[in-house]
């Protein structure tokens, strides 16, 4: 008998276990996106963390894709205290044509020129972590950003013994970011920056900063970025200051916009990270903006 | 000597109970592609991620796919477009359809059947009820699905800004081929 009760109570289970199964198919697309939610062998990775990879004056920690062409053009106004006559400084432009491509998913080279100083600048951007989540989680980006200067403006006093590698600077950036939300992501970014000429012999080669940046989106296709660059007292140039930038981004198709406001007029990592000569208390504020215009010359994607 | 016909009946309606089960089917390997077609550009992406579950006895169906799985666009840029302004796959990661098959057909003799799926299209988080016509060849036990139907980006709350009208299509086509088998 007690085999009997047991077989029984098997039948009763199986039957109620018949009928929730059959009460649950009364939403299948519950269970199946249940089922979708589960599954954890895909990672996926974590895009459009900013519109473009310029921040405003620095490096964003974005790249472009394999095989992409992004063709950047900037330009800084002069100083906007000049008033009227300057027309807010629109007569002074300074400007930096630049064509970043990107060779890998990862790996990023750059060119570009500013008329500042008359300078050519290269980099290389090299994304180490990317943040993503599933399979692998990954709560940060981290990218290495190696650049080279050369200034070819004519020596101060061509009559001195002047040296081609007085013409040159390097800079070293780690750029650690993380996309918060769909609206917000923040950056920090340690510099180190060495120039092999400086003005004075009590100032030093060697500067170290360390920048933060973030962008908060307002609708989708625009945001609002800011961008800070402390220099560590110690390595600080006479009578340079911090450069902080504040801009919008805005995104059509393939072209992004940046307006901003900024106290830094050079557009590579020397010039605006150690020798910012503006200060936003003393009105010494840039207008600008950069136009960027991507190509695709690789395969699909 | 009662014992013995009494365990063999209980173990035969267990059995027979468990033979009478729903069938259900769940999607081996399936793909969506849509395209649109606009006088500027073809843009064409697909997932071979589909996923779905369909129940033959109730004729109810429910099919879903991750949005950041489609690739093939044109550029990288355009697929972050994509996911980013357009589906906003964070905010809506997936789109569906569940619902009824209409006509009143037998579905578990094999056969080929041209049926039209009605209920519920959710893309970008806004449902619409649909009637879309499906062609299945049941053979087997094993269940083929193809459709080709059209989505109106209007109706689901995805607007194109004007600068790139010419560009992107107001009529998207879709394309869903799916084989289904035993769950």
């Amino acid at each position: 008998m007690k085999g009997i009760k047991i077989i029984l109570l098997f039948c009763l289970l199986s039957a109620t276990a018949k009928t929730v199964a059959q009460d649950t198919t009364s939403s299948l697309l519950s269970i199946l996106e249940k089922e979708m939610e589960q599954q954890k062998d895909v990672t996926i990775y974590t895009t459009a963390t900013f519109k473009t990879t310029r921040l405003i004056n620095g490096h964003s920690l974005e790249n472009v894709g394999k095989g992409v062409l992004d063709v950047k053009i900037s330009h800084r106004f002069g100083n906007i205290s000049e008033g009227g006559y300057e027309l807010f400084g629109l007569d002074k432009a300074s400007m930096r044509m630049g064509f970043d491509y990107g060779l890998t998913k990862n790996i990023m080279i750059g060119v570009g020129r500013s008329t500042f100083q008359k300078t050519y600048d290269g980099f290389i951007k090299i994304k180490i972590l990317h943040q993503s989540r599933g399979k692998k989680n990954m709560p940060i980006t981290l990218s290495y950003v190696p650049t080279i200067a050369l200034k070819t403006i004519h020596f101060e006093d061509p009559k001195v013994n002047n040296h081609f590698s007085s013409r040159l600077s390097y800079s070293h950036q780690i750029i650690v970011g993380r996309k918060f939300s769909d609206k917000t992501s923040l950056q920090l970014m340690p510099v180190f920056i060495h120039q092999n000429l400086v003005t004075l012999a009590a100032e030093s080669n060697d500067i170290f900063a360390i920048g933060i940046g973030g962008r908060q989106k307002i609708t989708k296709r625009i945001s609002f970025n800011v961008e800070y660059y402390y220099v560590l007292p110690g390595t600080k140039l006479n009578g340079t200051s911090n450069s902080l930038s504040v801009g919008f981004d805005i995104e059509t198709g393939g072209h992004v916009f940046q307006l901003h406001f900024t106290n830094s007029q050079g557009m590579n990592e020397r010039t605006f990270i150690a020798d910012t000569k503006g200060r936003w208390d003393k009105g010494d504020i840039y207008f600008g903006f950069n136009i960027s215009r991507v190509f695709s010359i690789g395969k699909k994607h | 000597m009662f014992k013995r016909p009494i365990i063999l009946l209980f173990t035969l309606i267990l059995f027979s109970s468990n033979a009478s089960a729903p069938a259900l089917y769940s999607v081996s390997s399936g793909s969506i592609t849509f395209s649109s077609d606009a006088p500027l550009e073809l843009v064409r992406a697909s997932s071979n991620q589909l996923k779905g579950i369909f129940d033959a006895e109730k004729k109810q169906f429910a099919f879903s796919v991750n949005i950041n799985s489609f690739k093939g666009f044109n550029s990288q840029l355009q697929q972050e477009h994509f996911n980013e302004n357009y589906l906003e796959s964070n905010k809506f990661p997936r789109a569906s359809f569940e619902g009824k098959i209409i006509e009143d057909v037998d579905l578990k003799k094999n056969g080929y059947y041209n049926i039209r799926a009605k209920g519920n299209l959710t893309v970008h988080g806004v449902t619409q009820e649909r009637i879309i016509k499906c062609e299945l060849i049941i053979k087997n036990n094993i269940v083929s699905v193809k459709s080709n139907f059209t989505v109106l980006l209007a109706d689901h709350n995805i607007t194109i800004p004007k600068v790139v009208h010419e560009k992107l299509a107001s009529e998207i086509k879709v394309e869903v081929k799916a084989d289904l088998i035993d769950k």
